[in-house]
């Protein structure tokens, strides 16, 4: 199905959500202020789903909002994100018969920076950015040029290996397949452990002076809910809220730590941040340790325990003494 | 990396109050030999430290950490041990990849009446930290 076909069908499916009453609210995404970008949207309004787009630039991981909202919603979930959703269900921060899930196999995002990257352009200057299956035609001064999609689209996305959601109430399209191809995966990752240690902590250590601790990475994260969170403590105050290389490594390290097994790696950490820390190196490898030692994917069963729930009698012993 | 003379590291335990705790008590209690390096935190149950507490810890300048509990099968609220071990190794795993010496970060099970295990543990560990050289991961200057 198209992109233009399956909008059609998710504005009526909307719609009809919000006449019938099975949801009170509808969450999925509007075309954005500035060029090529979608912004979230939000409403109640049935005349509102008329402005409910799908693209290749629907970056947002909307189960953001889930445990912010009073009532039945019906949500627009990529793959990454309907895992989030379920992740939540898991920790009892929502009701699936509260979540209409509208599914959409994700065949992976654009990422605007790698487009600007490639032509030495701002978005601005640029005509069109068409996907078509594997290419993506982007026009500039009228005249279009074309490139593999591996060039343009998100790293988690290359990296995805469940696209289409395993969740759902309505599937928006059909079932699709992980990006195959030649591509570099995990590339920052695999030199950071061929690394000498020091000057991996150096890397990080350089890394985080840059950090102004605004917390974007983790008001944009699912997988942070707390109402509180630790950074805010004051008795025991575990970092100063002066951005110090020390205290902002800290920081999110522990919140690696804490999003272990929910982290669905939908990679909005990373794509927030202001100053262009690579925090999928930390997200991503945390989610590989979580499979490597309990073969966990966050938000892939409904039923399971959170990761850091449940156990088994025997596992992951060898470190202790 | 050249150490000071008669350099000692600073070795922070969480005991859990039910078993390692105890195992610590005893092992002073029968007059076991141990390293002095170690200070201790009673905690209600291995499962109540936060990995936030080991790094903090390092940034206070500790050497190494030790988290200790009851054996698997063991623990006085059934699962915080199983709960701990998991989160434990998420953490040595994860905080090795950043940067940190994996000997910083150490684990063990103690029960009540193991004095002697207790004991090992420390010197054990206490030896480890001195192959490796004084913490200064957070020092600003290096
Ligand atoms: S989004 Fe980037 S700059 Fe902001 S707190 Fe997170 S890591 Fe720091
Ligand atoms: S960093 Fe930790 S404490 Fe803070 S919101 Fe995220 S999970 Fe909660
Ligand atoms: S940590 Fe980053 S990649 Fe993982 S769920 Fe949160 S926002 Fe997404």
């Amino acid at each position: 199905m198209k992109n233009n076909e399956i909008q059609q069908r998710l504005r009526q499916e909307a719609k009809t959500l919000l006449e019938q009453g099975q949801v009170e609210y509808i969450v999925g995404y509007e075309t954005g202020s500035l060029k090529f970008t979608t912004t979230p949207l939000l409403t109640k309004n049935k005349d509102d789903t008329d402005r409910l787009i799908v693209n290749p630039f629907i970056v947002n991981n909307l189960s953001v909002y889930l445990t912010e909202i009073k009532g039945k919603v019906g949500i627009v979930a990529k793959g990454c994100d309907s895992r989030s959703v379920v992740s939540l269900i898991q920790d009892n921060k929502i009701a699936r018969e509260d979540i209409v899930i509208m599914g959409i196999p994700c065949p992976g995002l654009i990422d605007l920076k790698k487009v600007e990257l490639l032509l030495s352009k701002d978005r601005d200057e640029l005509g069109n950015i068409t996907r078509d299956e594997d290419r993506v035609v982007i026009t500039i001064d009228g005249k279009g040029r074309d490139f593999p999609i591996t060039e343009v689209l998100f790293d988690n996305c290359l990296e995805c290996q469940i696209p289409t959601p395993q969740e759902y109430d309505i599937l928006l399209g059909e079932p699709t397949t992980p990006i195959s191809g030649n591509v570099s995966k995990r590339t920052n990752i695999k030199e950071l452990e061929a690394t000498p240690r020091e000057e991996r902590w150096n890397f990080w250590k350089e890394e985080f002076s840059r950090c102004i601790r605004c917390y974007a990475c983790r008001n944009v994260c699912p997988a942070c809910f707390c109402q509180r969170c630790f950074v805010e403590e004051s008795e025991p105050q575990w970092i100063l809220p002066t951005p110090k290389w020390q205290d902002n490594l800290i920081f999110q390290v522990i919140r690696n730590i804490h999003v272990a097994g929910r982290c669905t790696d939908c990679g909005e950490c990373e794509r927030v941040c202001p100053m262009n820390i690579p925090l999928r190196s930390l997200t991503r490898k945390m989610y590989e340790i979580v499979d490597e030692l309990f073969q966990y994917k966050a938000g892939m069963d409904k039923n399971a325990l959170p990761l850091l729930t449940a156990y088994e009698p025997t596992e992951a012993e060898d470190f202790i003494r | 990396m050249k150490q000071e003379l008669g350099w000692e590291p600073k070795l922070l335990g969480f005991l859990c109050r039910w078993c390692s705790y105890a195992g610590a008590d005893l092992a002073g209690i029968s007059r076991k030999k141990y390293p002095a390096n170690i200070e201790v935190i009673r905690v209600p149950c291995s499962g109540r430290v936060d990995p936030l507490f080991i790094i903090k810890a390092l940034r206070l300048g500790f050497d190494g950490v030790l988290v200790s509990g009851c054996y698997p099968g063991d623990c006085h609220y059934q699962t915080g041990n199983y709960r701990a071990r998991r989160r434990m190794a998420i953490t040595k795993k994860f905080l090795e990849y950043i940067g940190i010496e994996p000997q910083r970060i150490q684990a063990s099970w103690v029960s009540a009446s193991e004095g002697g295990k207790f004991a090992e543990v420390v010197t054990a560990v206490t030896k480890e930290l001195k192959e490796i050289e004084h913490n200064q991961l957070f020092a600003d200057e290096k």
